[in-house]
């Protein structure tokens, strides 16, 4: 593992047993997580996106260990640079562990306790770990309102009170109050009208440069995340399909499905409006997958050896990496 | 069959002159709550033209979704349409047309009920939701062609086979007898819209039918009403909060801002020229595919007032970057010609 890097993910998987019956028996696995491995820099935004079941919120809650995986490593790199595998460690281990990485959700209007005030819910991470007295509190949450683009009288007052922009920039500050290294953002702008969405990416981007945090953020809007992200990873069905730099991937993607999601998504620009290859067909059922290559039902470059073997991830160019067997030879367009 | 389709509603939708199919004139929608009332819709003028789409974009609280709803009379409680018509062109037999304010009409009589889910459809955005839970897909669908057509139930049972397999659905006659939960959202909505369009309608108003669909799915679903308004010859309200979308299916667009439109004009005309500072700003601060990575976004300052804090004058003068004190505050503005084809509400601009 390199020294800059703050967190490696190797061949994570995550598999949820389908029980029918009483005695529920097991018919069969869905595979949420399959086989997943990527690495984040320090100061760096990963993210990662794709549509329903791809597996994006899965992975990042195993990395939270909200979850725990089914198998794989995933090594993280503390302050004091040890490197210890958040798969695997005793939750005694990993409670004072969890102070360097925390969560931003993505509902403002229910990851926010009703009946707790702002001051409570920004400083509950504090009590948790044992930081600072009431007074150092109340000073920490004033500062971190500010921070956040609002005002230190807020946290006498109750969510409800709150636009959703607003209680999702206090969600940020509740993630921040403990100064972690990793903020793992599940979504944190889908449910925000779009003018603000542009004020709390900003500010998240803000606070990155200002206090040199890590992101791993979990998306589904493409334009979201090219706005934001340094690497981006493209998940199918459990799957990694490709990961690269945002201008790399949306400007000349090499994996069939990354060229159909981004030919799938409406641009704002009435004058261009291409004839759009768009895929046919559903998304597959991680609970019954197709044989091979995940996508193969509805690539169009399909062929013989897609529907036997399952391609692996491989690094075609410096940081950047496909699982497709045809990735060199075709030619995708956008 | 869909070249019979095409053929009948075509004839049967284009009008005799060139006014609009609707016209929506001064809609006032209000809603009385215990702590007060809320404007939903606060003086709402708009067309819809035979075979165009319209496009209704805005974000939360300005209004579209309520304005939609006024429409067919179908606004929840505690709301209520306080003003305005709403003129509409109805068919009534073979060529003949009668123009009438639809709001004049009983809600529950047979008049509007013929003319909603008839002659004006419409698909909401959670299909999952639409549904309802406990009768068949079959059951639902066969309920809303044989409310407005007369035919028996062997007959609209082919007919729904039949529309659910225009709309792309497998295996359309098995899903007949299956309940929603066994659909994905995608499946969903495309029966929805069979659902909506089984009656023939004259206009479809679809309500975010994309926003809870991944963005595949969206694809499809986009390119599937296209392809059937192209058909069918109906007109479209498209209400939505993502422009991109807009510039997709939209050929009018009207923008809405706190129950009022502040702009109006054709699609590429709103793109390449926006005249109010509020669809300048929404137009340069949404993320894009093809912008540079990293670069910070110009945002709108402040946040959509709460409904019951309505701003006095113009409603979005406490985040205009071209706010005119003693002015925006203190007058409001109205619609009024910015170009051809273009209006725009502000007070940048004479007439307003």
């Amino acid at each position: 593992m390199n020294n800059d890097t703050v967190l490696q993910v190797n061949n994570l998987k995550k598999y949820y047993p389908v029980e029918t019956g009483f005695l529920k028996r097991r018919v069969g696995t869905v595979r949420a997580v399959d086989d997943v491995s990527f690495a984040i820099r320090q100061g760096e935004t990963v993210s990662l996106v794709g549509e329903s079941g791809c597996g994006k919120t899965t992975t990042s809650r195993c990395i939270v260990r909200a979850v725990d995986p089914t198998a794989g490593e995933i090594l993280y790199r503390r302050e004091n640079g040890e490197v210890i595998d958040l798969a695997t460690i005793g939750q005694n281990a990993l409670r004072p562990i969890r102070r360097e990485f925390q969560m931003v959700f993505q509902d403002p209007f229910s990851s926010l306790n009703p009946r707790m005030t702002i001051f409570e819910i920004i400083s509950e991470p504090l009590r948790v770990h044992n930081i600072g007295n009431q007074r150092e509190r109340e000073d920490r949450v004033a500062d971190l309102l500010k921070r956040v683009g609002l005002r230190a009288e807020y946290m006498r007052r109750f969510p409800h009170a709150f636009s959703g922009g607003q209680r999702q920039r206090i969600g940020i500050a509740r993630a921040l109050a403990a100064s972690p290294r990793l903020i793992v953002a599940d979504e944190p702008v889908s449910a925000l009208d779009v003018s603000v969405q542009a004020q709390v990416l900003n500010l998240m981007m803000d606070l990155q440069d200002e206090m040199g945090l890590t992101y791993l953020f979990v998306a589904h809007d493409l334009s979201v995340v090219n706005q934001i992200s340094n690497t981006v990873l493209v998940m199918y069905v459990g799957r990694v399909a490709e990961i690269g730099p945002p201008l790399e991937i949306f400007r000349n993607p090499k994996h069939p499905y990354t060229a159909a999601l981004i030919a799938s998504v409406p641009k704002p620009d009435p004058f261009n409006l291409g004839a759009r290859i768009i895929p046919e067909g559903e998304i597959a059922n991680p609970a019954n997958p197709p044989s091979g290559c995940y996508f193969h039902p509805r690539c169009p470059f399909v062929v013989d050896i897609c529907k036997q073997e399952t391609p692996p991830l491989e690094e075609i160019e410096p940081g950047r990496f496909v699982s497709c067997h045809r990735a060199t030879e075709i030619e995708l367009t956008v | 069959m869909a070249q019979s389709i095409r053929s009948e509603a075509i004839a049967s939708h284009s009008s005799s002159n060139h006014k609009p199919l609707l016209e929506v004139k001064n809609l006032h929608t209000h809603f009385f709550t215990g702590e007060g009332v809320v404007h939903a819709v606060d003086g709402a003028s708009f067309e819809v033209h035979a075979g165009k789409t319209l496009g209704v974009v805005g974000e939360s609280g300005c209004g579209k979704s309520v304005a939609a709803k006024s429409i067919l009379q179908i606004v929840d409680k505690p709301g209520r349409v306080v003003d305005g018509e709403i003129l509409y062109t109805s068919q009534v037999s073979a060529g003949q047309e009668i123009r009438r304010d639809i709001l004049k009409l009983d809600a529950g009589g047979a008049e509007m009920r013929a003319i909603r889910g008839g002659e004006i459809s419409m698909i909401f955005q959670e299909p999952m939701s639409s549904f309802s839970p406990v009768h068949t897909v079959g059951n639902q669908l066969t309920e809303a062609i044989q409310l407005h057509t007369e035919m028996s139930d062997k007959e609209a049972e082919q007919a729904a086979i039949q529309w659910l397999s225009h709309v792309g659905i497998p295996n359309p006659t098995h899903r007949l007898n299956e309940f929603p939960y066994r659909l994905s959202g995608g499946q969903c909505q495309r029966a929805m819209i069979a659902m909506a369009l089984s009656t023939n309608p004259r206009i479809l108003i679809a309500d975010e039918p994309t926003t809870a669909l991944d963005v595949t799915t969206q694809a499809q679903i986009l390119n599937l009403l296209q392809r059937l308004q192209a058909n069918t010859g109906m007109a479209m309200i498209f209400i939505t909060h993502d422009l991109g979308v807009i510039a997709e299916v939209a050929d009018e667009v009207a923008v809405m801002y706190l129950g009022r439109i502040v702009e109006k004009a054709p699609v590429k005309e709103i793109f390449r020229n926006p005249k109010h500072p509020y669809t300048k700003a929404l137009l340069t601060s949404i993320p894009r595919i093809d912008a540079q990575p990293r670069e910070r976004l110009p945002s709108i300052k402040g946040s959509i007032p709460h409904p019951q804090n309505r701003p006095s004058g113009c409603p979005f003068h406490p985040r205009c970057p071209a706010f005119i004190a003693g002015t925006c505050d203190q007058k409001e503005p109205q619609l009024a010609d910015v170009g051809k084809n273009h209006q725009a509400s502000c007070f940048l601009y004479p007439g307003c």
